[in-house]
C-alpha cells in the first residue's frame, strides 16, 4: 500500500464520519425505519412462534392441550410426554437409522468429494477434463423418479439401508465447492511433499484435509441437515423394510394415520396402558414426536450458522 | 546401469499393434463389467422365478432377493433350497471373477511387468468366470427335475451364451496381448505411471456417478414397453410409443396433465413473480443500523429452512388445525363460531402453498443478497454521500444495480426449473379436499408411479418424468443461451 492510496481511506472515512453526523434523518426515513423494524420483528415472530407454540404444548398438560387451551405460555409443566414416547413402536429404530444415516451419509460423502475435488485438481492425471465434466453435467440431468427407483431396485438398494448411503456418496455440487477452495490453497505445500516422498495418499491427508477445513465444515452440515430432513427416499426406497424408516418419515406416518395412540405404543411395557392413555393424546404425541425430531437441529443450529453463510457465499462465488 | 531396465526394443510399427490389441482387450473386460448391471445380458437366469429386473451383480449381493422369488417353491417342494444356493454361489463367483478382470483391466495400465501381471489375471478372471458359470449347469439339471416344470420354469437364455462368449473373447484377447508383449527385464518392477495412478483412484467415484446418475437413463426404454413389475421387458410386450399417444389421445390423462401443468406453472411462476423478495428483504435487512438486532433476525428467520416439510406440516398442525393456536384464537376473539381446519380446506390453495414456501425460504434466500451487498464497493456509497444522495437514492443507483446480476442468475436458474418443483412440499400438505389443485407434476409422476402401494401405470409415469426431463433441460440451455446473449456470461 502505498501512501496515496492511505491518505485516501483516511480522508474518505474521516469524510464519511462527518457526514454520517451531520447528516439528520429525514421525515421519510424516519418513517421507513419504524416501518422497517416492525417488518423484521413480526417477520421474526413468526418464524419462531410455531416452534415455541409446539413446545409449550408439548410440556404442558395434556388435557388442557386437548381442549386448546394452551396458548401463549405452558400451563402444568410435566415431562411425561417425552418419558411416553419410549414406549412408541418403532421410534427408537426410526431414530437410530436417522443417526446412523446421517453419520455415515455424510462422512462418506464429504470425504469423496473432498478425494474427488483433490484428485480432479491434479492437472497430470490421465482424462482429468472428461472425469469432472462426466460428474459435474449430472447436477444439470436426471432420469426422473421411475427410472431412478428402478434402477435403484435392479442394484438391490431397495429395502437396503446402503439405498440411504450409496447414491448420496458422489455429490457434484459439492465436488465444485472443494475443487475450487483446494485451488486456492498455495500449490507449493504439495510440491514440496512431493519432494519429501509424500504420495498422493500421504498429501491428501496430511496437507489438503487439514487445509480444507472450513469447507469441508459447510459441506458437511449440509449434507447432515439433509440427510437427517429427507423422508421421500424412505417412503419410495424403503416400502418394503418398516425398519428401515427414517425418523422424519415416522413422523409423517404418526401424522396421517387416524389411528389411536394406543396401537403405536407397544404392549407390556412397564407403564400400564390406562395411564398412557390418560397421559398422553394423539394430538401431543404427533407434537412430542415433531420436537424429538427438531431438537438436532435447534440445538446445533447456533453452532452452524456461521458455516452456512460461509457456506452460500462459497457457492455464490461460483454462481 | 541407469536406464536399462526401460530400453526394450519394440518399432513404432509393433508398438501400434500392441496399442490396438489392448484396446480392444480393456474395452471387452469394460464390456463384460458393464453387463454384469444389466439384467437383459444376466447369465444366471436360469429359471422363470428370478426376477426379470435382476442384473447379475443383484444376484450376486443379495442372496434373500434370490430367495424371495423361489419361497413358494421351495415350500411346496418344487425347488430344493440348495439349488438356489447354487445359482446364488455360482453368481457370486461370478461377479467376483468378473471383479478380477476388471482389477486386471486396471493393472494394464501400468508399465510393462505390471501390464503383464493384470493380462494374466484377466486370462484367469476369465477361466474362473467360465468354470463359475458351467456351475450354474448342476442347478438347472435340478430344475428341469422338479415336479411342477410349468411354475419353475428351467431356461438357459440367450444371455447365458452371450456373457460366454464375451469372457472367451477376453480371454483370447489377453493370450494374444501376452504373446505380442516383449518380456520384462529383471530390472523391471510394477510400476505405473502418475497419470494412470491418478485416473484409477478417480475410477470408483466415476463408476458411482455412473450407477446412480447415467444407468438410470437405460430405464427410460419402460416407456416404450407393457410393463407389469414382476415380469420383464421382451419384445412381445413392446408397444412403441402406445404411452405417448395415451398421454394425449385419452381425453382423461389429458385433462390430468393439463391440471397437473396448471398446478405446476402457476406455483412455480408465484414464486418467480415474487422472486425479489429476498432481494428486497436482504436491502430492507442491511438497513437496519443495530448490528445486534440485525444478526438476530437474520438467525431466526433462517432457522425454518433447515426443517424438513414434515416438520413444517407438523407445525402447520401444531397451528391452524382445528383445535390449534389460530382456531382458538379466532373463536376467543368471536371471529369465529365454530373451528375450521385450514389444513383441510381446498381454497386458495396456491397461495398457501406459496406463503409456507416464503416463510420457510424468505430468510434463507436472503443471504446470497446479503452476501452480495457487503460485496458492494463502500466507495461508491461515500462518494453518493458525498454528492448528497439520500438513503433511498443509494439504494435505488447503488445496491440493486449492484445486486441485479445475482438475481438475473438466480431468476434465470429458477426459470429453468419451472417443472421442477419438487415434492416433499406438496406431498405432506396433500389431503382430499385439496388434491385437484396441489398435484405438481413431480408429485403427479410419484402417485402415478409408485403411488397406492406399487401397483402404479410405470410406463405412463416414466413417459411424463421423460417429457419432463427433456423440457427442463432444454429449457436450462434456453436460459444459459440467454445468459449468454445478455450478460456474456453463463449460468451453468
Amino acid at each position: 500500500m502505498n501512501v496515496d492510496s492511505v491518505n485516501k481511506t483516511n480522508l474518505s472515512s474521516k469524510k464519511f464520519k462527518v457526514f454520517k453526523v451531520r447528516n439528520d434523518r429525514s421525515l421519510g426515513d424516519i418513517i421507513f425505519d419504524f416501518f422497517n423494524h416492525v417488518f423484521f420483528i413480526l417477520f421474526s415472530l413468526i418464524c419462531l412462534f410455531p416452534f415455541y407454540y409446539l413446545f409449550i404444548n408439548t410440556i404442558s398438560d395434556n388435557n388442557l392441550v386437548s381442549s386448546g387451551q394452551i396458548l401463549w405460555y405452558p400451563k402444568g409443566i410435566h415431562f411425561d410426554n417425552y418419558l411416553a414416547l419410549l414406549q412408541v413402536h418403532d421410534l427408537a429404530t426410526a431414530t437410530f437409522v436417522s443417526v446412523a444415516r446421517t453419520i455415515l451419509g455424510t462422512a462418506l460423502m464429504v470425504l469423496a468429494s473432498a478425494f474427488v475435488g483433490y484428485l480432479v485438481t491434479k492437472q497430470k492425471m490421465y482424462g482429468r477434463k472428461f472425469i469432472y465434466r462426466f460428474i459435474v453435467i449430472t447436477m444439470y440431468f436426471n432420469a426422473g423418479l421411475i427410472p431412478w427407483y428402478l434402477n435403484m431396485s435392479m442394484l438391490g438398494l431397495t429395502n437396503n439401508f446402503w439405498g440411504y448411503i450409496i447414491p448420496g456418496i458422489v455429490s457434484p455440487f459439492n465436488i465444485i465447492l472443494v475443487k475450487t477452495y483446494i485451488e486456492s490453497i498455495p500449490p507449493d505445500l504439495e510440491e514440496s511433499a512431493e519432494i519429501d516422498g509424500a504420495g498422493y495418499f500421504t498429501i491428501f491427508w496430511k496437507i489438503i484435509l487439514p487445509l480444507s477445513k472450513p469447507i469441508l465444515a459447510t459441506i458437511a452440515i449440509f449434507g447432515a441437515v439433509g440427510n437427517w430432513n429427507s423422508f421421500t427416499d424412505s417412503m419410495i426406497l424403503m416400502s418394503g423394510n418398516p425398519s428401515l424408516y427414517t425418523l422424519q418419515y415416522r413422523l409423517y406416518i404418526y401424522l396421517t394415520s387416524t389411528s389411536d395412540l394406543a396401537t403405536l405404543m407397544n404392549s407390556g411395557g412397564s407403564v400400564s396402558q390406562n395411564v398412557i392413555n390418560s397421559v398422553m393424546n394423539m394430538r401431543t404425541m404427533r407434537m412430542t414426536v415433531a420436537m424429538v425430531t427438531l431438537i438436532p437441529i435447534l440445538l446445533v443450529y447456533p453452532f452452524m450458522q456461521r458455516y452456512f453463510e460461509k457456506g452460500i457465499m462459497i457457492g455464490a462465488v461460483k454462481g | 546401469m541407469p536406464g536399462t531396465n526401460s530400453v526394450l526394443v519394440v518399432s513404432k510399427n509393433q508398438l501400434n499393434k500392441i496399442n490396438t490389441w489392448m484396446f480392444l482387450l480393456r474395452g471387452c473386460a469394460i464390456l463384460i463389467l458393464v453387463s454384469t448391471f444389466i439384467p437383459a445380458l444376466n447369465p444366471a437366469m436360469v429359471s422363470g422365478l428370478i426376477d426379470k429386473n435382476s442384473a447379475l451383480f443383484t444376484m450376486a449381493v443379495s442372496y434373500s432377493s434370490l430367495v424371495e422369488g423361489f419361497t413358494r417353491a421351495i415350500n411346496r417342494g418344487w425347488v430344493n433350497s440348495s439349488t438356489v444356493l447354487n445359482i446364488y454361489v455360482s453368481s457370486l463367483l461370478t461377479f467376483l471373477s468378473v471383479a478380477a478382470i476388471v482389477a486386471g483391466c486396471c493393472m494394464t495400465l501400468g508399465k510393462l511387468k505390471l501390464q503383464r501381471l493384470g493380462i494374466k489375471i484377466i486370462i484367469i478372471g476369465c477361466g474362473a468366470a467360465i468354470i463359475s458359470l458351467l456351475l450354474l449347469f448342476p442347478a438347472y439339471y435340478a430344475l428341469c427335475g422338479s415336479t411342477n416344470l410349468n411354475a419353475v420354469q428351467p431356461m438357459i437364455s440367450y444371455s447365458y451364451l452371450i456373457f460366454a462368449i464375451f469372457l472367451i473373447i477376453c480371454a483370447i484377447l489377453g493370450i494374444a496381448n501376452i504373446k505380442l508383449l516383449p518380456k520384462p527385464s529383471e530390472n523391471d518392477k510394477y510400476e505405473m505411471e502418475a497419470k494412470y495412478k491418478l485416473f484409477l483412484m478417480a475410477l470408483p467415484f466415476v463408476i458411482l456417478c455412473f450407477l446412480f446418475s447415467y444407468l438410470p437413463l437405460w430405464g427410460w426404454r419402460y416407456a416404450f414397453f407393457d410393463y407389469t413389475p414382476g415380469l420383464g421387458l421382451s419384445w412381445n410386450n413392446f408397444v412403441g410409443l402406445k404411452w405417448f399417444e395415451f398421454l394425449f389421445k385419452n381425453a382423461a390423462s389429458r385433462a390430468d396433465i393439463i391440471r397437473v401443468m396448471t398446478n405446476t406453472l402457476a406455483m412455480s411462476g408465484i414464486g418467480i413473480a415474487t422472486s425479489f423478495l429476498p432481494m428486497a428483504f436482504a436491502i430492507c435487512l442491511t438497513e437496519i443500523r443495530s448490528v445486534k438486532l440485525r444478526k438476530s433476525i437474520q438467525v431466526v428467520t433462517t432457522i425454518p429452512n433447515f426443517i424438513s416439510w414434515v416438520l413444517v406440516y407438523s407445525l402447520a398442525f401444531a397451528m391452524f388445525s382445528t383445535e390449534g393456536f389460530v382456531n382458538t384464537v379466532l373463536i376467543k376473539l368471536g371471529l369465529e363460531k365454530t373451528a375450521t381446519n385450514f389444513l383441510m380446506s381446498g381454497s386458495h390453495i396456491w397461495l398457501k402453498m406459496w406463503l409456507w414456501g416464503t416463510w420457510k425460504g424468505l430468510g434463507w434466500s436472503a443471504i446470497i443478497y446479503i452476501a452480495a451487498i457487503s460485496g458492494i464497493d463502500q466507495q461508491l456509497y461515500e462518494a453518493a454521500t458525498v454528492d448528497g444522495a439520500g438513503r433511498f437514492k443509494k439504494i435505488w443507483h447503488i445496491t440493486i444495480p449492484g445486486l441485479m446480476p445475482t438475481f438475473y442468475v438466480l431468476l434465470l436458474l429458477s426459470i429453468a426449473g419451472i417443472l421442477s418443483n419438487g415434492m416433499d412440499q406438496y406431498y405432506v400438505f396433500r389431503n382430499a379436499a385439496n388434491q385437484n389443485s396441489i398435484e405438481v407434476l413431480d408429485l403427479y409422476v410419484y402417485l402415478l408411479g409408485l403411488g397406492s402401494g406399487g401397483t402404479g401405470n410405470i410406463p405412463l409415469a416414466t413417459v411424463v418424468g421423460m417429457l419432463k426431463s427433456v423440457i427442463s433441460i432444454t429449457l436450462l440451455m434456453a436460459a444459459n443461451w440467454f445468459s449468454k446473449l445478455l450478460r456474456g456470461e453463463s449460468i451453468i
